[in-house]
């Protein structure tokens, strides 16, 4: 079937198999940062943004984008609050291999956006909860969670200029 | 990968009823789909009903919180008619679902036509009386939601559509808790147990007492409900209280499988009733405490 949707914040059109899944078609349209993990809706490998809400695209009909808005990691690659997190995740040893972390960085990124918007400053336990859907075989938890909170301590000064901010 | 010939998007109950019977072959209802990804059925076509206008949460005139069906349980889970009412307990029992993302598309009517004995939103949509919006294709009937349960993922709907649930506006002030045991955070549960109840003038009103995962669907221990309504407070003593357990226990009819045995699983609903009741009724008096009729 054929969709039309907003891709990172620009128009795209795709075709896809009536059944398939969100992963399933961003990964065949070359956007890779998604992941294949349990593909049953537990390990949030697949995170991405389905109008601004954090979905795990395995247990997403690809159909759902249709008329709607995807935003994936490659979206958010420009955008200052992602790139922050990412050097905070890295600065933070929070990553090994590294086939959690998109998931993880888009929970966050959706987190501390509403958090900016807010004028509120998350504490562990929302970040934790954050994170609810986001597992990590190797580095665990406690680091990714040390990062968000760095980034989230300053927050303010992070301007908000990104694909999901237009 | 999920065979499916046609995805349709309906854009009203009526037209997703009409969509369902349209042929040809064998159509299947989807709202946020983390259930049927899971498990995808052999069918021909889904009827998606994300834009047939059930996704809200709203106030009727009547008092009543009207909870569509293609609510999100994140949507529930943070709404303030939702958690305002009776305690927050359908708020609470939809945020300890599955996973952040997993409730941004999971929805209320997902939960429920999925029939599982073990549906988190059912014990608390059961104890605060929950009536449920049935629609045909120019038709719509209410029933309550302890009729909507025929077994194990069997309701009484057929090819129709669940187009959302009431909460009525008599239970908004009712104190209410929950309990839910799990093997591990993320399980399903082995036993869960939501109690909803009113006190004025010192004398329990309404009594609910509901039960999942214990018997083929989710249940009201009626027998014990019974036992306490109209009962003087003061009169509810730490026994009393262990009796309407034990009752509550007579009354669910649970398995033995790989996460418990069916006797566990028995006398925690025991054991779990009369925790939560003895909480409730320890319960400072609120200004919202309503004396309705049981
Ligand atoms: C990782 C993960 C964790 C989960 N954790 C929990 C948990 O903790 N507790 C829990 O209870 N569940 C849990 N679930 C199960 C599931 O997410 C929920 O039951 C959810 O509410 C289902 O809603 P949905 O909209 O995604 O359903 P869908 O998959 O869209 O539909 C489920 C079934 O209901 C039917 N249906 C849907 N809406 C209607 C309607 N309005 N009228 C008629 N039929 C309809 C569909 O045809 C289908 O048969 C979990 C799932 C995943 C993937
Ligand atoms: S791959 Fe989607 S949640 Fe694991
Ligand atoms: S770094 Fe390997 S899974 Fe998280």
């Amino acid at each position: 079937m054929r969709m039309d949707l907003t891709l990172n914040g620009r128009p795209a059109q795709w075709e896809a198999a009536p059944g398939a899944t969100l992963l399933a078609v961003l990964r065949d349209e070359g956007l890779v940062a998604a992941k294949r993990g349990c593909e049953t809706g537990d390990c949030g490998a697949c995170t991405v943004l389905l109008d601004g809400q954090p979905v795990n695209s395995c247990v997403v009909a690809a159909a759902r984008a249709h008329g709607h808005r995807v935003t994936t990691l490659e979206g958010l690659a420009d955008d200052p609050l992602m790139r922050r997190l990412q050097d905070a995740l890295v600065e933070h040893a929070g990553v090994q291999c590294g086939y959690c972390s998109p998931g993880m960085l888009v929970s966050l990124y959706h987190l501390l956006r509403a958090c900016r918007a807010e004028g509120t400053r998350p504490g562990d336990h929302a970040i934790r909860e954050a994170l609810s859907g986001n597992l990590c075989r190797c580095t665990g938890y406690v680091k990714p969670v040390a990062a968000a909170a760095a980034v989230a301590a300053a927050l303010a000064g992070i301007p908000a200029t990104g694909t999901e901010a237009r | 990968m999920w065979d499916l010939k046609e995805y349709r998007i309906a854009g009203s109950p009526g037209e997703a009823v009409a969509m369902m019977r349209r042929g040809p072959g064998k159509g299947v209802y989807i709202a946020g789909g983390t259930d049927l990804f899971l498990f995808p059925p052999q069918c021909d076509y889904a009827v998606d009903i994300n834009h047939a206008g059930l996704g809200a949460i709203a106030r009727t005139p009547d008092g009543d919180v009207f909870v569509g069906a293609a609510a999100t349980l994140h949507h529930i889970a943070t709404n303030p008619f939702v958690t305002g009412y009776a305690g927050g307990l359908l708020a609470q029992a939809a945020a300890h679902c599955g996973n952040r993302p997993v409730r941004s598309t999971a929805t209320l009517g997902g939960n429920l036509c999925n029939a599982l004995p073990s549906a988190d939103l059912a014990p608390a949509l059961l104890a605060l009386d929950a009536v449920c919006y049935i629609v045909d294709e120019d038709s719509q009937e209410s029933l309550p939601l302890e009729d909507f349960f025929e077994g194990p993922r069997r309701t009484v709907l057929g090819d129709r559509l669940l187009a959302g649930i009431a909460l009525p506006a008599a239970g908004a002030g009712w104190r209410a808790a929950a309990r839910r045991l799990t093997r591990s955070a993320e399980d399903i549960a082995l036993v869960q147990v939501a109690v909803a109840l009113s006190v004025a003038d010192g004398r329990l009103g309404a009594v609910r007492i509901a039960l999942g995962s214990v018997a083929p669907v989710p249940m009201r221990a009626m027998l014990a409900e019974a036992q306490l309504e109209g009962e003087a407070v003061a009169d509810l003593s730490p026994d009393r209280l262990a009796d309407a357990g034990l009752i509550a226990a007579s009354e669910c009819d649970p398995i033995d499988d790989h996460r418990a045995s069916a006797a566990y699983r028995r006398q925690m609903v025991g054991v779990l009733t009369r925790r939560l009741l003895a909480g409730l009724l320890a319960e400072q008096p609120r200004n919202d405490d309503q004396g309705s009729a049981a």
